[in-house]
């Protein structure tokens, strides 16, 4: 598979100072050489199309002006194989679905750069009458052809292209017309990558990152997003907001200046509120920190990123108690899911259905606050307590530098992350929930938490363990995996 | 042996599985996530694998496992069981019918979604078993 960063990024000395400005030209042209489509590509001519755009369609500008409202908005995903089919999709979305957000995913052989096979896809989706890809390979379409998604809507666009190899896609999806990148280095490289070196999946994003401030400097002020989501399985808050501290201090070395973060919902109403807080707070403690005074950060709440059922009244409850999630927790954004999520990609119908559901539960929620709860503040503080030793651990040992310090971190173990597919993580830190349903820390490997922050951590899991009466070990981790998708009959039986 | 194929990372239902097979005294070599098929083929040379599980859960399954007992059989290894679960296809689609396109692409066993390790390590030895009295798999 290809994705390390190119032979010519050897002549830029990996830090997470910017990419010096001859380097990143010489870059840009063997990074557009790499697909035909990429000859498409005309910086200039991109500038004058989104400068054409009206501000209701250019997600840094929305974003701000929800954060500013105290809205929530709502934001699919949702690709598939064949530009016919996306098109409709979009459509769909937009106006059956009423997102705020219109979304495009890529499919797999394109995230992973596997470009040749993308395109076999296309010809077999058409052949079949249905799509065999799990998204739009939009490289293969190319700039000019994917922004006749851009113009079929009337909603900013973002990009959903989850893997750490973001450098051909991310100038195509930009010269489309999109204005909004979900993927960070960290994040990605460490949650869909399995040989990947921590160091280039960096050097992949920054290069990105560096795309995004030379529009920025063009006038054009695009939305960059860090997933800090991760691995999807029982991420704890504080796990996450580490990843979005460091991944915001590298992008902001790049010139980025509206960077969203995005947490996974834990389903627990107070952790994610306090987490959504905590998150905006302390990615702002550290940008302020390195000198970074001007980068706006919205948090995105996503619908539960595990495993889901498969009933469909189970998944609906889950559909709008995650719009009550983010809307109470005041997140800026949703990114929601429908009842299809345990049987994988959803129809647009579905799709649609999803996000209606979400809007309702946030109209509901109206300017419900939960700041003021004690339990609110306490969870808010117990995140800062578990996020601050990490993150001042990965500095010091880059000596002040994030990305030095990221690889360091990570080969030490002390930046761990759970249930990783990548073999340069140690993927020793094993998280499960506890008896109130909050997401804890069952093992912390060999990340540096203080001692009185796990002791509350394995008091709350040794309640949970007691309570359904299993030894308090690993069982609990793979339990929690399965907890939130197994049937009503076996979380809730029929009292008496 | 056990992986997930293609381009696919998630990884999480593969390690349950790989950890409740050594559980149940399997020896388990794990090729993890982005397992190009013509991997699994190579590490069943190198380590004399009896069987094969295979995960996928990202849709593209169907693309990836085309011609999977195929690269198998060239490789002279006729006789490996090779077991495939996960969410398969793009969409909800009908299990029977799934499996059926599955089972035709050579696979031994398909699983639905939401397959529990006790369910595949049950057929597993029940295969195994079966194997010892000449047949494919059991009944």
């Amino acid at each position: 598979m290809s994705g390390a960063a190119p032979a010519e990024a050897a002549r830029w000395p990996f830090s997470a100072a910017p990419i010096p400005d001859d380097a990143f030209a010489a870059m840009q042209r063997a990074n557009l050489a790499r697909w035909p489509t990429g000859a498409e590509v005309d910086l200039e001519e991109a500038f004058d199309f989104h400068r054409s755009l009206p501000s209701h369609k250019n997600l840094a500008a929305v974003m701000r002006r929800a954060d500013a409202e105290g809205r929530c908005l709502t934001q699919p995903r949702g690709g598939f194989g064949t530009l016919e089919l996306q098109l409709a999709l979009m459509r769909q979305l937009d106006r059956e679905g009423l997102a705020d957000i219109v979304p495009t995913t890529t499919d797999s052989y394109t995230r992973n750069e596997q470009w040749d096979r993308a395109e076999a896809g296309i010809a077999e989706s058409e052949a079949a009458g249905r799509s065999m890809l799990n998204g739009f390979p939009m490289v293969c379409y190319g700039p000019k052809t994917t922004r006749r998604l851009i113009e079929a809507i009337d909603k900013p666009a973002i990009v959903l292209s989850g893997t750490s190899m973001p450098r051909l896609t991310g100038e195509i999806g930009f010269a489309a017309g999109f204005t909004g990148y979900l993927g960070s280095g960290l994040a990605y490289t460490t949650s869909y990558t399995k040989d990947l070196s921590i160091e280039d999946g960096l050097r992949n994003y920054q290069y990105l990152d560096r795309l995004t401030a030379v529009y920025q400097a063009a006038g054009i002020e695009l939305h960059r997003r860090q997933p800090g989501f991760l691995t999807g399985t029982n991420i704890p808050p504080c796990i996450a907001i580490v990843t979005c501290i460091i991944d915001a201090l590298l992008a902001a070395g790049q010139g980025v200046r509206n960077y969203g973060l995005e947490l996974g919902q834990t389903l627990h109403l107070v952790q994610d509120a306090a987490a959504i807080h905590a998150c905006r707070e302390l990615v702002q403690e550290y940008l302020q920190r390195a000198g970074h005074h001007d980068v706006f950060t919205p948090v995105t709440s996503l619908h539960w990123m595990g495993a889901w059922p498969y009933d469909d009244a189970q998944a609906a409850a889950l559909v709008a108690y995650g719009g009550t999630l983010a809307a109470v927790a005041g997140a800026v954004s949703v990114t929601t899911k429908s009842t299809h999520e345990a049987y994988g990609i959803p129809t647009p119908e579905a799709n649609a259905h999803g996000l209606r559901a979400t809007r309702m539960a946030i109209y509901l929620a109206r300017r419900i606050r939960l700041d003021t709860l004690p339990d609110f503040q306490q969870e808010k503080d117990l995140i800062g307590r578990e996020v601050r030793p990490i993150v001042d651990k990965v500095l010091e040992i880059g000596d002040g530098d994030a990305a030095i310090g990221t690889v360091r971190a990570c080969e030490a173990g002390l930046l761990d992350i759970p249930w990783s597919p990548n073999r340069q993580i140690k993927s020793r830190v094993l998280p499960a929930r506890d008896a109130d349903g909050c997401l804890r820390i069952l093992e912390p490997g060999d990340m540096p938490f203080p001692k009185d922050v796990l002791a509350v951590h394995e008091e709350q899991l040794r309640r949970r363990a007691e309570r359904d009466k299993v030894d308090f070990g690993r069982d609990l981790a793979v339990s929690s995996v399965y907890e939130i998708s197994e049937t009503l009959e076996t979380l809730m039986p029929p009292a008496g | 042996m056990t992986g997930v194929i293609g381009a696919d990372t998630h990884i999480v239902g593969n390690r349950i599985l790989s950890m409740a097979l050594e559980e149940a005294g399997f020896e388990v070599i794990a090729l993890g996530a982005i397992t190009p098929a013509e991997d699994f083929v190579k590490a069943a040379i190198e380590t004399d694998a009896d069987a094969v599980m295979v995960s996928s859960l990202y849709g593209q399954g169907e693309l990836d496992c085309r011609g999977f007992r195929d690269l198998f059989i060239e490789a002279g290894l006729d006789d490996i069981l090779i077991y495939v679960g996960g969410n398969l296809v793009v969409g909800k689609q009908d299990w029977p019918d799934v499996e059926r396109r599955f089972l035709a692409m050579g696979f031994d066993r398909a699983f639905p979604p939401n397959t529990r390790t006790d369910d595949v390590v049950e057929k597993l030895n029940a295969d195994f078993a079966a194997r010892a009295e000449g047949q494919r798999i059991a009944e």
